[in-house]
């Protein structure tokens, strides 16, 4: 038996929940096929999810999973400028022609998919990122020339996550696009994504005591990204999210964390999203998505 | 006697790799560890860390290098630390971590290193005030500061006693110090 998982043909954040839904029960037993063919579009959330299922399989040690790639040549070029699909070829079966990625991404893709499995991978990420960060943060969306370090620190804090709590690696990707549907301005948008055990998981042998039985994926959200808790008993621990919550404040941006069945979201007024959806279809890991969005004239 | 420890110079040597960035926890406790290290080879007073090779540093990072070392106080053998070179951002991180854990640090622009530093972390605003005191007067004792802040003696010994606490001033008998840096 193979179970179809069918990317929505917009993949962000959104959709995410269709796809995570059709994976059933987790692990799945049955071999996945996880079909792209109508794919008209992701974000960089997207990609990454698609890599964080396989990679989840993989840890399960579950069949290699079936991948068939976008039919629109459009859309299977972008994927492969952005490195989806050297990432991709290593844990999913290919099917359909894949285009050969181009020495460099577009230049909206500030940082290709990127794999997070150490330390030094962070610092890849932050000295890859300087160099394309300062052209559409601060020439594109506006923001001052500071917002560029911020920027960059916040992408730091979100990778070392990775790295200090999920157990296994994970990715990230940053892209630059126009948000048409919700804001209709550009975006910087930041997603990073993991297939490790959650941030239940991770808090749960220092601070699912004290919850009772409230503790569960949502408390665990709320913890870490609003009262600012580690599972480190090291009281410097926690800063990170509190910085970036408190960076995308000051530019009304977005963050969103997804682990296991919940996730929890900082809305900005731009934004309709609910602040926290639980008993959501279990997905592996977490997944942060932060946006930025491009500052108007009144803010500049 | 000052010592001068040039971070930038510790990264490169600690991560073997050419980047100017200081982040990661792991990197900021290595930095870190040699930070004390090169302080325990020498008996000078004053350490300066001079982090104008560093381009990025992360909160992770400020924690572990800057907060972690002032709560070691009892193993930096009662020297003093003073900051160097830190830009704007640099200055966020460093006070963001060291208000948290309730510190504070002196900090030199480069080159300005006879201008009065800058205070970064928590104190007391009285200890603030005490502090922009004495950087800019010279040694005074507790009597000689309530004069000039026109302030009760005990205050002044309160607000002085906390710097010396935080190893932001140097005690003398009864008279405070600022830190030598110049």
């Amino acid at each position: 038996m193979t179970r179809v998982v069918e990317v929505p043909a917009t993949f962000d954040d959104r959709s995410f929940e269709q796809f995570a839904g059709a994976f059933g029960a987790w692990p799945p037993e049955e071999k996945i096929l996880i079909d792209a063919r109508g794919a008209q579009w992701s974000s960089p959330y997207g990609l990454l999810a698609m890599l964080t299922a396989g990679q989840a399989l993989a840890e399960a040690k579950r069949e290699r999973p079936l991948f068939t790639v976008p039919l629109s040549d459009d859309v299977k070029r972008y994927w492969a400028r952005a490195g989806f699909f050297h990432y991709a070829a290593e844990l999913f079966e290919l099917h359909g022609k894949v285009p050969k990625a181009a020495v460099s991404g577009p230049s909206d893709v500030l940082l290709d998919v990127t794999p997070v499995r150490a330390t030094e991978d962070v610092h890849e990420v932050v000295e890859k990122i300087s160099q394309g960060a300062s052209r559409i943060l601060h020439g594109e969306l506006g923001l001052e020339m500071k917002a560029t370090l911020r920027f960059s620190m916040a992408l730091s804090e979100a990778c070392q996550n990775i790295v200090e709590h999920a157990g296994t690696s994970g990715w990230v990707a940053v892209q630059a696009y126009t948000f048409r549907r919700r804001l209709g301005r550009r975006v910087v948008v930041i997603a990073v994504s993991d297939a490790g055990i959650g941030f239940r998981r991770s808090l749960e042998s220092t601070h699912a005591k004290r919850f009772g039985e409230r503790w569960g994926d949502g408390t665990a959200l709320e913890a870490a990204l609003i009262q600012g808790v580690s599972r480190f008993r090291d009281p410097g621990r926690g800063q990170g999210l509190a910085f970036i919550k408190r960076f995308l404040d000051q530019w009304k941006g977005k963050i969103s964390i997804r682990s296991g069945t919940a996730r929890l979201a900082i809305v900005p007024p731009w934004d309709e999203d609910i602040p926290l959806g639980e008993h959501l279809p279990f997905f592996p890991g977490a997944q942060v998505q932060i946006i930025i969005p491009a500052q108007d004239a009144e803010a500049r | 006697m000052i010592q001068t420890i040039h971070i930038g110079h510790l990264l490169r040597e600690t991560v073997t790799s050419p980047y100017r960035n200081l982040v990661t926890r792991p990197t900021g406790a290595a930095i870190r560890n040699r930070i004390q290290e090169t302080m325990a080879g020498s008996d000078c007073l004053t350490a300066l860390l001079d982090f104008s090779g560093i381009e990025l540093l992360d909160f992770s990072c400020a924690d572990e290098v800057v907060a972690k070392l002032l709560l070691a106080g009892g193993e930096r053998g009662g020297r003093y630390v003073v900051l160097r070179g830190l830009r704007e951002d640099q200055h966020e991180a460093i006070e963001h971590v060291l208000t948290h854990h309730g510190l504070a640090v002196a900090a030199v622009a480069e080159g300005e290193e006879h201008a009065q530093p800058r205070l970064l972390g928590w104190v007391t605003p009285d200890a603030r005030a005490a502090f922009a005191c004495v950087c800019a007067r010279g040694a005074l004792t507790a009597g000689e500061l309530a004069a000039v802040l026109d302030w009760l003696v005990a205050r002044a010994e309160a607000a002085l006693a906390v710097l010396a606490g935080h190893r932001l001033l140097r005690a003398e008998d009864d008279r405070y110090l600022p830190l030598p840096i110049a």
